[in-house]
């Protein structure tokens, strides 16, 4: 049931919707919290683990996607410990799959790519994995390349949930999660995707991009989908 | 010195080049050199793991083999990528194209000449090797050091105002252009050409001075006559973007023309040598022992019939009047033949800028995975670049060939570099500055190894001296 809430987002008081997260809540007074997991429309999943803040009285960390404001909530964005965390989460990003931004058809219109920047990634401390990935050209017009998959699950989301396709889905656990598309089978195969693109437009990086582009011209539109939500809400 | 092995002599790292790479000199019993092994230390790996990717990453991906030449890389292979898909670029598309194969060439061809190989000639062969370098010659000669590193800014600045990047650019994608190019920029690239004009004719003027100085030296610096392969228009005039193949025999005449570049496998083999990275292409027809061909500059006008610009038409007169309307075989001419590119190169770009469809924003056709194999070459400064995919039916790559041109070059430059240290090493009585005729041996080529340039002469150079067994005597170090 919606109440009205007192919480503190570093130091700010703010009266917030009890039913909102605290990402919510701390967007709509512009405070900044990394995502990449997170696209507003979508349902959240706490999947990238950069958006994790300190909850006063508590020692653990807790995803600010996925964790409802209550009364007197004292949140913590930007401490020190936090920003460590966020620059381990980054690093690990690009030292898990093999991310070549200067080769990337996504370089400089790359999520990821502006989180290292933001977090002042300056190297990766982590040995990389280097897996051997499979890069799916099977599909006519778009390429799903696993090598530059951060496993948001934001295609799978936005199949599932805008879609209504549910083409896309996860495979295994741990680093060797893969994103799937029907049963592991080759994704111009697939009996579920309507080729509509909008897992293209979700995907944060270079993972999931359309044939008829090379570097440079990678234009995406993630916000695409939050409109379409909003839109759909109001029954428009 | 080490002295370690009796007739060998070993260069190691060459330097003022792109890449690193060294030379083993091997002297005979009576001290004199017998054989020379130019040899690519490096192992880059493109060709196999661009396997798997999609065609059209290779326009991005291929770039980053160099930095010095990474647009004819995306030229070649956006033309391969156009063969694929079956398209043609657009008119302004090819205009724009060409400004940045002209800026590429010009910013390459001014490092070599001005940064990397005028110290030689303005401070001479056996100056302090300290200062054999580009601040070496600001120092002497401030007002040309400049005018040079100004030309290779207005190299990039081609690139940098058509598509946003000096180096490593995106931009030329298949079918044409991403960007168009706007008035502004148009207006501010034409205001260079008047001063990148003057510094190319004082370049010219300065290495013609040297030849008549040094005439000797010029005529026999390493003058084995070799096969040349370039590209011509349909007329035969020079040819940096789109053309079709000549080649030539050691006296001129023309041995095949008009050869499609997807056909290059029909003419181009290549043999592998283990002492080297780098492999040994040669005209398939001649064979391995005497197909050794040249690319580049000095290949490009041998084999043209005539330039497309005034002024550059009238230096390429008197430099066929050089040789009687023959090929010039001496080395050495490869800066001259350069210097006349930069010329064509500027008043190329003069023209295109004032092409009144030059900021048209028609730039692009598109297409899809059509064929499943493509073949584009270019003219890269350093001479004929073929790039060759084959694709599944997805545009997955199954294949790929590079034919880069200082491969091409590879046989006629250790050909090269044992005539050079034949003519000017003797026993084991080393001199910094035979040594370093040796090297210039193989800068007159500009051969660009990888994607590094040492252009200050910094890295350590090492010399060493093996006898007939083996055995290394000698060894002569730099810094």
């Amino acid at each position: 049931m919606m109440a009205l809430v007192t919480i503190y987002i570093d130091d700010k008081k703010i009266i917030a919707n009890s039913e909102k997260t605290i990402l919510e809540v701390a967007r709509e007074n512009n405070i900044e919290i990394l995502t990449m997991c997170h696209l507003k429309g979508l349902t959240d999943v706490g999947a990238c683990r950069l958006c994790m803040v300190e909850l006063e009285g508590s020692p653990k960390l807790f995803s600010a996607c996925t964790t409802k404001v209550a009364e007197n909530m004292i949140v913590t964005t930007n401490s020190e410990r936090i920003k460590r965390y966020q620059r381990i989460t980054t690093e690990l990003f690009f030292a898990e799959r093999n991310h070549i931004c200067a080769v990337c058809v996504s370089n400089g219109a790359c999520e990821l790519q502006n989180l290292g920047y933001k977090v002042g990634m300056e190297a990766i401390r982590y040995p990389h994995l280097f897996p051997q990935c499979d890069v799916d050209t099977s599909h006519p017009l778009y390429v799903m390349d696993q090598n530059r998959c951060i496993s948001c699950s934001r295609c799978i989301r936005a199949c599932a949930e805008v879609e209504g396709a549910y083409n896309w889905d996860m495979m295994g656990r741990g680093y060797q999660i893969r994103v799937i598309s029907d049963f592991n089978t080759p994704w111009g195969e697939s009996t579920t995707c309507t080729s509509c693109g909008k897992c293209l437009q979700a995907c944060p990086t270079g993972a999931l991009w359309a044939k008829s582009i090379v570097q440079g011209q990678q234009d995406k539109h993630p916000e695409f989908i939050t409109d379409l939500m909003e839109r759909r809400k109001m029954k428009l | 010195m080490v002295n370690t092995d009796k007739n060998t002599i070993l260069i190691s790292p060459v330097t003022r080049i792109e890449g690193h790479a060294k030379i083993t000199l091997q002297l005979n019993e009576a001290g004199e050199v017998a054989d020379a092994k130019f040899h690519v230390t490096e192992f880059r790996g493109f060709e196999k793991f661009c396997e798997g990717r999609m065609f059209t990453e290779m326009p991005t991906i291929t770039p980053r083999i160099c930095g010095i030449c990474p647009t004819s890389h995306t030229l070649a292979s956006v033309k391969a990528c156009d063969m694929i898909m079956g398209i043609r670029p657009t008119y302004t598309a090819n205009l724009l194209r060409r400004l940045m194969h002209i800026g590429q060439n010009l910013s390459s061809h001014a490092l070599s000449f001005f940064h990397l190989s005028s110290p030689d000639f303005l401070l001479g062969y056996d100056s302090d090797p300290a200062k054999r370098n580009i601040l070496g010659v600001a120092e002497k000669f401030p007002d040309l050091a400049k005018r040079g590193i100004r030309l290779r800014q207005f190299g990039q600045e081609l690139s940098e105002r058509i598509t946003g990047k000096k180096i490593h650019i995106m931009g030329i994608v298949p079918g044409g252009m991403a960007f168009p190019l706007t008035e502004d920029n148009r207006k501010a690239l034409l205001e260079w050409v008047p001063e990148a004009k003057e510094t190319t004719l004082q370049a010219i003027e300065l290495i013609k001075r040297f030849h008549e100085e040094n005439e000797e030296m010029v005529r026999t610096f390493a003058p084995s006559p070799t096969l040349y392969l370039g590209t011509v228009g349909p007329n035969g005039e020079h040819e940096l973007y789109d053309g079709k193949l000549r080649f030539m025999d050691t006296d001129g005449n023309i041995i095949q023309d008009q050869v499609d570049p997807k056909n290059y496998l029909d003419y181009i083999a290549e043999r592998s040598v283990s002492w080297s990275y780098r492999k040994y292409p040669y005209y398939k027809p001649f064979g391995f022992e005497k197909g050794i061909y040249r690319v580049g500059p000095l290949a490009r006008l041998n084999v043209a019939s005539q330039m497309k610009t005034p002024l550059a038409q009238k230096e390429f007169e008197n430099y066929k009047a050089m040789c009687g309307g023959k090929p010039l075989h001496g080395t050495f001419y490869y800066h001259y033949t350069r210097l006349i590119e930069c010329l064509s190169d500027v008043e190329d770009a003069e023209r295109i800028l004032n092409d009144p469809e030059v900021t048209s924003l028609h730039i692009q056709n598109f297409g899809r995975w059509n064929y499943d194999e493509g073949i584009g070459s270019s003219e890269a400064p350093r001479g004929t670049l073929f790039h060759h995919y084959k694709t599944d039916r997805t545009g997955k790559l199954l294949m790929v060939n590079l034919l880069i041109a200082t491969g091409q070059n590879n046989p006629s430059m250790n050909q090269s570099v044992l005539e050079v240290a034949r003519q000017y090493v003797k026993g084991d009585d080393i001199q910094e500055g035979m040594l370093n005729r040796v090297e210039s041996t193989i800068r007159c080529y500009d051969p660009c190894l990888s994607c590094s340039t040492h252009a200050l002469g910094q890295m350590p150079m090492q010399i060493e001296v093996l006898d007939a067994g083996g055995e290394l005597i000698k060894s002569l170090e730099r810094n």
